[in-house]
């Protein structure tokens, strides 16, 4: 540890445990935060790194140890207490007011300047937050602009201004690169170096390990609940911060073992043809084969997520057609995409895949629950075997539950992934189309869901799988298009799909194919 | 992974030493539970105790219990098909004059147009039916707030009535048949609508709680997105709920007219507030923060109670009032603050 300079650190965390019931969800966690450097901040879903995060904004109080800010115990009393403290959080979940101005978000709870004391100073409000954009290289937000029609990414970056406006000593980012592309998550890097070099703290939370190495100095892994390292970023290697992580030795993503290369596709499961949405998805031609992982590449807003909804009948219907086993079918809902084979596991599985408050029987029975029915012309579902059904799927994906009957909510994001998955199994489709499908999820978990795409496409179904990481592409595809600007700009087979190939094709648009 | 640490969004292995204070915690959880899920039905049970000991010769009887649930059975109608937009985070606030609609066409029918109680009844019905697809479509399929549009319905709907009956009181030529069903007894001697009302409020819980159509009610309520991914139709669904409501709200209609063997003009309106509170409360009872049949039926229940007993306490009516307004936040508070501890 790096206690031991002149200066205490800014902050320093010594001891934390934090009970709920049943649970410890920190175990004695130690750690310590350097003003003016990056710290990564990583573990696994449920490794303490949020009850850490909740424990320094005030949000919850450890039942024991304590909080050192330059040395000086203090005791966090709430999330206004950390603001005055100097702690600025920028939590993943967007916690912005959409319909007020940028301005107005900034300063939002800060107090803004007054004319007569008690009418809003707007110049002056712009001019103010002006400043603190260009001091973080984001001089392209327009501070009269209504938050919600920024991206996401420019979003993230007025947290951030909210942060440094307040005075921030040390600013939490709990994954802000999440459903960034490319280009946002480098601008995000510089804006992160640029605060570090002025002398803030930045602790950096993320699940992506290729930004550790990009943008820390410093890396903390948490693990049950306890900081099981704390060493310089340089002392690691990818490999080795994995090792940390799960406790044991992982190959990354790009270097697994394809259980889809070299196997013989079967017949055509789907064809489409010209598949258009003007302005969104231009003229997208594409058939998928049994036994296929169809990998589809590309960046935030090309188009990817807009066209295999078009496809599953989630939006409206597009112009073009589809085929299901070379027979035109016309899907104008979901309802007809599945009545057809042909299901969506949705981006947000928590807005749009799962029903948080259902159990995880009612979750995995909602798509098919006519066939759960006591008798065939009773429309009453026959809650045992529904139940024998959820605990089958339990077992066979590896869901972690106590209960079928514990809501969704409650689970970890790969598990409730598992659960939208265990929902299309058995109901009749044979079409897979998994949306970034291991966002926000730790790495044994990214490991569990690609076996599952694999399992699938082995048993002769279809699957196709959009991701943002094209290393997970390379590590688990056997074919690969890739989109930019609402087309397919070039498709790569087999031994041809490489982390370089993909990018190459996203930004140039060069047409292989 | 031990089986606990996956109850937690948060989960982490737990601590195997187990102390004394996770012990207590515990059980400090579990009490609140207790609280959260029968708080209600406590504070029920202690009423009726203090009600029963202020007026032992008048309030613990048959005949009081009888008149209790005669005066609640139209309520419980409402309140139960309330319940099930409710579930689809519907609202409805046009039943109130649905009520009145419903009993005036049926008396005017009967009595200007000389129709047969049973062909009243059906005109009536009708009228329920449309109003009720009317909310449903205009929400559910054009989008509209279902708070917006159900109160623009509401006044639709009493501007129908009052197109009928003339804004009218009418109180001679209401057929003998159609005001036994209101008034006559069956099974047990227990007032008609006492049966009728336990017999709707048993269907919509066999609905909601026992049958598909139920499961996707919660579901739409739960996340209509998810739902809708999932296959289910949730607009023609969310539509089915509004027709429950108007059609609840036309029986209501009829058997209040068929009581009094009268119709007076808006007569439905009184019933809006009270069928919302005796939902929301039982969204306290049985499954904390979930509309359901059996804590609606609760619902009713207890503030069917409370009214009785006040008015037999002689008391002056604003004193009701207070007392009536407070027992209902105490209560819910209590549950709240249970369900937020556990």
């Amino acid at each position: 540890m790096s206690t031991t300079g002149p200066h205490p650190p800014l902050v320093l965390a010594k001891g934390l445990v934090k009970r709920y019931p049943g649970v410890l969800a920190l175990d004695h966690a130690d750690a310590v935060i350097e003003a003016g450097q990056v710290m990564g901040l990583v573990g696994k879903n449920g490794a303490g790194k949020s009850t850490l995060i909740k424990v320094l904004a005030g949000a919850t109080h450890p039942d024991e140890g304590e909080v050192r800010i330059e040395g000086d115990p203090v005791h966090i009393h709430n999330p206004h207490h950390a603001t005055a403290l100097g702690l600025a959080f920028v939590h993943q979940e967007l916690a912005d007011v959409p319909n007020l101005t940028v301005a107005e978000n900034v300063e939002l709870g800060l107090g803004y300047p007054k004319r007569l004391g008690i009418l809003m100073d707007r110049r002056r409000l712009r001019d103010k937050v002006r400043e603190v954009l260009q001091g973080l290289g984001a001089e392209g937000i327009d501070p009269k602009a209504p938050v919600a029609t920024l991206s996401v990414a420019q979003q993230r970056l007025v947290m951030i201004a909210r942060g440094m406006a307040a005075n921030a000593r040390l600013l939490v980012l709990d994954e802000p690169s999440a459903s960034l592309s490319g280009e946002e998550i480098d601008q995000l890097h510089r804006t992160v170096r640029g605060l570090a070099d002025t002398g803030v703290a930045v602790v950096y939370v993320t699940h992506r390990l290729d930004e550790i190495f990009e943008i820390t100095d410093w890396v903390s892994v948490m693990r049950d609940g306890k900081v099981v390292l704390s060493c310089p970023t340089d002392d690691l290697n990818k490999a080795s911060l994995i090792a940390h992580i799960t406790g044991s030795a992982e190959v990354t993503p790009e270097n697994r073992e394809r259980a889809v290369l070299g196997t013989e596709p079967g017949e055509e499961l789907l064809r489409v043809e010209g598949i258009t949405l003007p302005g969104v998805v231009e003229d997208v031609s594409f058939s998928l084969r049994a036994g296929e992982l169809l990998g589809i590449a590309g960046l935030v807003g090309s188009g990817r997520t807009e066209l295999v909804r078009l496809i599953a009948g989630a939006d409206r219907r597009p112009a073009g057609r589809i085929l299901v086993r070379d027979d035109e079918v016309r899907i104008n809902s979901p309802r007809d995409g599945r009545r057809h084979g042909i299901v969506l596991l949705p981006e947000d599985r928590r807005s749009q895949g799962t029903v948080l408050d259902f159990s995880v029987r009612k979750n995995v029975t909602l798509a098919k629950l006519p066939a759960f029915r006591l008798a065939k012309a009773l429309p009453m579902p026959n809650v045992r075997r529904e139940r024998a059904s959820a605990l089958e799927m339990v077992s066979r994906l590896g869901i972690k539950t106590a209960n079928v009957e514990n809501p969704v909510r409650f689970l970890s994001g790969g598990n409730q992934q598992k659960v939208v998955l265990a929902k299309w199994l058995e109901s009749g489709a044979d079409v897979f189309i998994f949306d970034e499908p291991t966002h926000g999820i730790d790495v044994e978990g990214k490991e569990e869901v690609y076996r599952l795409m694999e399992e699938l496409a082995l048993a002769g179904h279809g699957v196709i799988f959009i991701s943002s990481e094209f290393n997970e592409l390379v590590g688990a595809c056997n074919r690969v298009l890739v989109m930019r600007e609402g087309r397919v700009v070039g498709e790569l087979a087999g031994e041809e799909i490489t982390d370089a190939a993909l990018v190459e094709r996203c930004y140039e648009g060069t047409a292989a194919a | 992974m031990s089986d606990s640490a996956s109850q937690a969004s948060r989960a982490e292995p737990p601590d195997e030493a187990g102390t004394r204070d996770d012990r207590r915690r515990a059980q400090i959880d579990r009490l609140n539970s207790i609280v959260a899920r029968y708080g209600l039905l406590i504070a029920f049970a202690v009423m009726i105790l203090a009600f029963s000991l202020a007026k032992p010769d008048s309030f613990p009887t048959w005949a009081n219990a009888e008149s209790i649930l005669t005066a609640a059975a139209p309520a419980l109608i409402v309140a139960a098909g309330l319940t099930v937009p409710l579930v689809m985070q519907d609202f409805d606030l046009s039943f109130g004059s649905m009520i009145g609609l419903a009993g005036g066409a049926a008396v005017v029918m009967m009595v200007d147009n000389d129709a047969a109680w049973p062909v009243a009844i059906l005109v009536a019905l009708a009228l329920g039916l449309g109003a009720g697809v009317a909310n449903g479509y205009l929400i559910a399929f054009l989008g509209g707030s279902s708070f917006i549009i159900t109160l623009a319905m509401g006044t639709v709907l009493t501007g129908l009535e009052f197109m009928f009956t003339d804004q009218k009181t009418i109180f001679a030529g209401v057929a003998e048949g159609y005001v036994e069903i209101g008034q006559g007894d069956s099974i047990l001697g227990l007032n008609n609508q006492i049966w009728i009302a336990a017999v709707i409020a048993i269907v919509l819980w066999v609905v909601l709680d026992q049958s598909e159509l139920g499961r996707y009610m919660y579901a739409i309520g739960g996340n209509p997105e998810a739902a809708r991914l999932s296959g289910v139709r949730i607009r023609q669904i969310r539509l089915v709920g509004f027709v429950i409501v108007a059609l609840a709200a036309t029986i209501v209609g009829i058997l209040l007219t068929a009581q009094a063997a009268s119709s007076v003009p808006n007569t439905g309106v009184p019933y809006l507030l009270p069928a919302f509170a005796a939902v929301f409360l039982g969204s306290a009872v049985f499954r904390p923060g979930e509309f359901n049949i059996p804590g609606t039926v609760v619902g009713v229940l207890f503030l069917g109670v409370i009214q009785t007993g006040l008015t037999m306490l002689q008391l002056e009516t604003f004193v009701i009032n207070l007392v009536q307004g407070a027992i209902l936040i105490v209560a819910v508070l209590v549950s709240r603050l249970g369900q937020r501890a556990a």
